[in-house]
């Protein structure tokens, strides 16, 4: 059954970050899904691990974080324990340890809290159309997907305009360090040991590091309380702060984890407009349309395709032992289109209801932080574009991330009729 | 036991809960909307938001102090009542109780 990846067998080495720069190797999945759902890869990079496809068996396992653990590692690289100490966030520790930073840094990520930004949202995303849709032809990646989560961030960090692009860089550089046009490091490619101990194995991460603590000087020094980010730094009702390391930390995750995945979000959902035309006037006819068509736009971007956990005791699952200590990947990408639970998984349908979908880590207690922003910035910003067109198209071939990690349209040429 | 919860628009929906299931999981699997349970029941997202009716609320208890914290992250307003409900179980003590869904 071909699917959507032509050039996947359905033995595809996942392992590879080179069999997805064709998208993720839909093929692959659901054979896995079928046959063999919790699935052994050997690796000569590392030790093995189990790869779980079906949406079930992830919704399930996730929410048992005492049995698969976040704190030996949340990608499929082997981590010491030294390192994991060094470079660590809280996305890498477990309740009730998880809970005590996570409640400090809630409420300035609730949905209310976030809901107060949607007017700034849509100015900025004016501002950007107006631009990108200047020309008749452009990157829509680079033009539109890049521009609205980078300049959030920024409101978010509370940093000045002008740091942006630095920032996003080096966000870039620590996400998608498998893919030579975001970072001069490639993790699979040089040596990276002696980065071993920086955040995400890479210097942008230590630059980034040193970036926070002077913002937190500074902000400090002036009384500047711009941004989401001091509702963390001012003490909450029990008085508690974010310790500077905690801060330190929490500012690389959120440049790494709250930029890229919002973008290639945009990017696909922008895809999509080109690939089902009907899609554009289900926009404009606007309503309640608008109630599901984020989270729809998400599940089909999947921009987190896995993340890792380690079995902290011996399971048995489908009849596979897995022992403590192995590595457990919750394919995401997989589960999104899985047909047991949604319909039609490779139509995009923006009146998907309900829509089980796992992009943002639903089912476990590292369920996205962000995601109420994500789907306040997915909704303007189509909200926005829709309004704005009469027709889109693809103007040449796009290009994805080579990476088995984060799943991202890095090009995107298309070709726009204004309204 | 037997829940009922009560929803905005003044309808209600009633079901027997198995002991031990959380009124989090007792609510998706009736599909009471406005009950999402978004983390599973890990005390991270605050889409499980109920308030307990009296004269139940003695019975069940306050919440702890995680769950105090996310309770100020929920979407509809703060009630006296307010749990997660995620973090109530179902037991022979509780029949009968009765769950407001407050108004997003
Ligand atoms: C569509 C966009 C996004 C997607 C698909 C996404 C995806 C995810 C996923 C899958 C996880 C769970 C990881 C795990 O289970 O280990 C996660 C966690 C997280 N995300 Fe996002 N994310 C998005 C946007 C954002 C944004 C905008 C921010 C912040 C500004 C953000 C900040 C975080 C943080 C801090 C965590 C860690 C939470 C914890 O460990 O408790 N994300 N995200
Ligand atoms: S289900 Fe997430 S807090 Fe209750």
């Amino acid at each position: 059954m071909t699917v959507w990846s032509p050039n996947d067998d359905g033995f595809a080495d996942l392992t590879s970050h080179d069999t997805f720069v064709q998208g993720a190797p839909h093929n692959t999945f659901a054979r896995l899904r079928r046959e063999d759902p919790v699935h052994w890869t050997d690796w000569d990079q590392g030790q093995g691990f189990w790869s779980i496809t079906r949406h079930a068996d992830i919704t399930e396992m996730n929410r048992q974080p005492d049995v698969f653990s976040s704190a030996r590692g949340i990608r499929m690289e082997d981590q010491t324990y030294e390192e994991y100490l060094a470079r660590r966030t809280f996305q890498e520790t477990d309740p009730p340890e998880h809970m005590q930073t996570r409640v400090k840094v809630a409420r300035a990520f609730s949905k209310p809290v976030i809901a107060e930004y949607e007017q700034d949202i849509r100015d900025l995303c004016d501002e950007i159309l107006d631009q990108a849709l200047e020309a008749r032809e452009f990157d829509a990646t680079k033009a539109i997907a890049r521009q609205l989560p980078m300049r959030m961030l920024g409101r978010i960090l509370g940093t000045p305009e002008a740091d942006l692009p630095w920032l996003v860089e080096k966000g870039d550089a620590l996400i998608a360090n498998t893919d030579p046009d975001f970072t001069d490091h490639v993790l699979d490619k040089m040596d990276t040991d002696a980065f071993r101990m920086m955040p995400f194995n890479s210097p942008a991460g230590a630059e980034l590091y040193q970036y926070a603590k002077e913002l937190m000087e500074h902000k400090a020094r002036t009384g500047d309380t711009n941004g989401i980010l001091n509702l963390i730094l001012n003490p909450g009702r029990d008085g508690g702060v974010i310790s500077e390391t905690e801060f330190r930390n929490f500012f690389c995750l959120l440049v790494a984890a709250g930029n890229d995945t919002t973008r290639y979000s945009i990017a696909a959902g922008i895809q999509a407009m080109c690939h089902q035309p009907e899609l554009l006037g289900q926009m404009q006819a606007g309503g309640d349309v608008w109630e599901t068509a984020a989270d729809e736009i998400i599940r089909w971007a999947t921009p987190a395709l896995y993340f890792r956990r380690t079995a902290t005791q011996d399971v048995e699952v489908h009849g596979k032992t897995i022992r403590a200590g192995d590595k457990v990947l919750y394919w995401f990408a997989s589960a999104n289109r899985d047909e047991t639970v949604f319909d039609d998984p490779f139509r995009v349908d923006l009146a998907r209801s309900p829509n089980k979908h796992l992009s943002f880590g639903q089912g476990g207690p590292h369920i996205c932080l962000g995601m109420w922003l994500a789907r306040l910035e997915v909704r303007v910003l189509f909200e926005e574009l829709s309004k704005r067109l009469t027709s889109i198209e693809p103007a040449g071939p796009h290009e994805f991330l080579r990476s088995n990690f984060v799943g991202g349209i890095k090009a995107l040429p298309v070709r726009v009729t204004p309204a | 036991m037997k829940v009922t919860w009560k929803l905005p628009d003044g309808s209600e929906i009633s079901a027997d809960v198995a002991e031990g299931l959380s009124m989090m999981e007792a609510a998706v699997a009736q599909n009471v909307p406005g009950v999402v349970g978004e983390c599973g029941g890990n005390l991270s997202c605050a889409t499980c938001h109920v308030q307990v009716a009296e004269p139940w609320a003695a019975r069940v208890g306050g919440p702890d102090d995680f769950e105090d914290a996310m309770l100020d992250t929920v979407e509809a307003a703060r009630g006296p009542g307010s749990r997660l409900s995620c973090q109530i179980r179902a037991s022979a003590d509780l029949d009968g109780l009765v769950l407001i869904v407050p108004e997003a």
